[in-house]
């Protein structure tokens, strides 16, 4: 084989590599860009189902939609799925964005003195920011929000067992401090 | 009684002497004792010395686990740096991770860890010590302002997937694209490249293809342009000249058309009745014009293949 026909085999070779990469990064961005249409638009409010085929983005977004809507039993698959994804970082924002949708809730409730249902919605958010900060050691907002869910809990020790985390006498100064507790009666 | 003293103390020197003399020393190197909260990850590295039979047991290290409420073992890295002037070396990595949210900055014990050294029979003692460090809190007791102590960080909003990488890559793979394909145009001689100067019997070759194509029933005119258009590649690619007597020294000049030698003589025969002999039909019958343009493409595809 001359040098000629060597020249010109590779170089119809790489033209056609070449044009097949483009092709299919050229059907990535498509992709992509109907994706992005898709969260935005779930910014925007509408409700869209997500497939566990989408890409992770996507069921982020979504579940976003879900858990600042206080639909909490819709998320917990997507978020079940995201926490094991290979992207990291998107496993961090979901259990944090989770833990925090719970945390708001059992705010919430305590707000209105209902300490019963709020105390296992905070023990999960507890666990959530401990999975993300697992992840991600160096994530403040999950350590500061994961701060506020420990005195939460800490502060009903006749409830939470494991709340010996704070020395008694502390959690006596705190005591009026917190919120959902009685002021006395009227 | 001051006897019996002395002897027990001298037992208790001598008795634990040869479990020591196998453990050279542990050395830890921990983080600075302070400053950490919640969350954060701590490495404590242990330096191993044991003597030369000895290697650590390593069913004796910990597994990753949670080893406090508040206290994680995330992670144990053991490598062995081998034997050196008879004492065996190791670096056992120990990653904890503390999850305690305290008050006011507090003192924190990570506990003592026990390993074991072994050499096929007897069984040592390998003592990590245990550490203490200060934690501190991440907010104030009591908030200042109302309702300051439940006010969360935001949540981390969805992000559009990144468009940039795929981008890149488009460009890129259209630029490969588009270098390959000059480079192929180059070499098969399309569009301008065509024309160059340095490749007369790629246009020859057009020529003749065109010519002997333009009309069903070749003319003489036509039969006689051709081989004049094949000529005049050979007086370009030659520099001067080329007549049926100069095509040894062409030959000479040129190896690569040495491999249709045959043919070219052939043509030049030919050529020499249809311009000399005024025999064009002797001309058509010794070299037909579907050969001819067969000989334009193969002179023309040795001179692509580096004449």
């Amino acid at each position: 084989m001359n040098a000629g026909r060597l020249i010109i085999l590779a170089s119809s070779a790489i033209l056609a590599l070449s044009l097949a990469a483009a092709a299919w990064f050229g059907g990535r961005l498509v992709v992509d860009h109907r994706d992005n249409a898709l969260i935005a638009s779930l910014a925007t409010g509408h409700d869209l189902a997500a497939s566990p085929d989408d890409p992770a983005e996507l069921r982020f977004a979504r579940l976003f939609f879900l858990a600042t809507r206080d639909r909490l039993d819709e998320t917990q698959p997507l978020l079940n799925r995201l926490a094991t994804d290979t992207d990291r970082r998107l496993a961090v924002a979901a259990l944090y964005d989770m833990a925090n949708a719970r945390l708001r809730i059992a705010i919430d409730h305590l707000g209105s003195n209902r300490i019963d249902p709020a105390v296992p919605l905070v023990r999960l958010a507890k666990e959530g920011y401990r999975r993300a900060l697992v992840l991600d050691p160096g994530f403040w907002d999950a350590k500061y929000n994961l701060d506020v869910a420990m005195r939460l809990v800490r502060d009903f020790p006749q409830i939470d067992v494991d709340g010996e985390e704070m020395p008694p006498e502390a959690a006596k100064r705190l005591w009026t401090d917190l919120p959902g507790l009685p002021k006395g009666l009227p | 009684m001051g006897r019996l003293a002395r002897v027990a103390i001298l037992l208790l020197t001598f008795l634990p002497a040869p479990a020591l003399a196998q453990l050279r020393s542990v050395e830890l190197y921990a983080p600075r004792p302070f400053g950490h909260v919640i969350g954060d990850t701590l490495t404590l590295t242990a330096e191993i010395a044991l003597d030369a039979p000895f290697v650590l047991d390593p069913a004796s290290l910990p597994q990753p686990r949670a080893l406090d409420y508040w206290l994680d073992l995330r992670d144990v890295r053991l490598s062995d740096h081998g034997i050196e002037a008879g004492v065996r070396r190791y670096t056992l990595d120990l990653v904890y991770q503390t999850f305690y949210a305290p008050l006011e900055p507090r003192r924190l014990d990570i506990p003592a860890l026990a390993l074991s050294a072994v050499d096929g029979t007897r069984r040592v003692p390998v003592q990590v010590p245990a550490w203490s460090f200060l934690m501190s809190p991440l907010r104030e007791i009591v908030g200042t302002g109302p309702g300051q102590a439940l006010a969360l960080r935001p949540d981390l909003p969805p992000q559009p997937i990144p468009m940039v990488p795929a981008w890149r890559g488009l460009v890129a793979a259209l630029t490969v694209a588009l270098a390959a394909l000059g480079v192929l145009a180059w070499q098969m001689g399309w569009g301008p490249f065509g024309w160059r100067r340095s490749r007369p019997f790629a246009r020859a070759a057009r020529a003749v293809t065109s010519l002997l194509a333009a009309s069903t029933d070749v003319t003489s005119n036509a039969y006689r342009g051709a081989l004049l258009a094949l000529h005049r590649a050979f007086d370009s690619t030659a520099g001067k000249g080329v007549f049926a007597e100069d095509l040894p020294a062409f030959f000479a000049g040129h190896p690569p058309f040495g491999t249709a030698e045959a043919e070219v003589r052939r043509l030049f025969s030919a050529s020499r009745r249809a311009f000399f002999g005024d025999d064009t039909a002797g001309a058509l019958k010794e070299l037909p014009p579907p050969e001819l343009a067969a000989l334009a493409r193969r002179l023309r595809s040795i001179e692509r293949s580096g004449a």
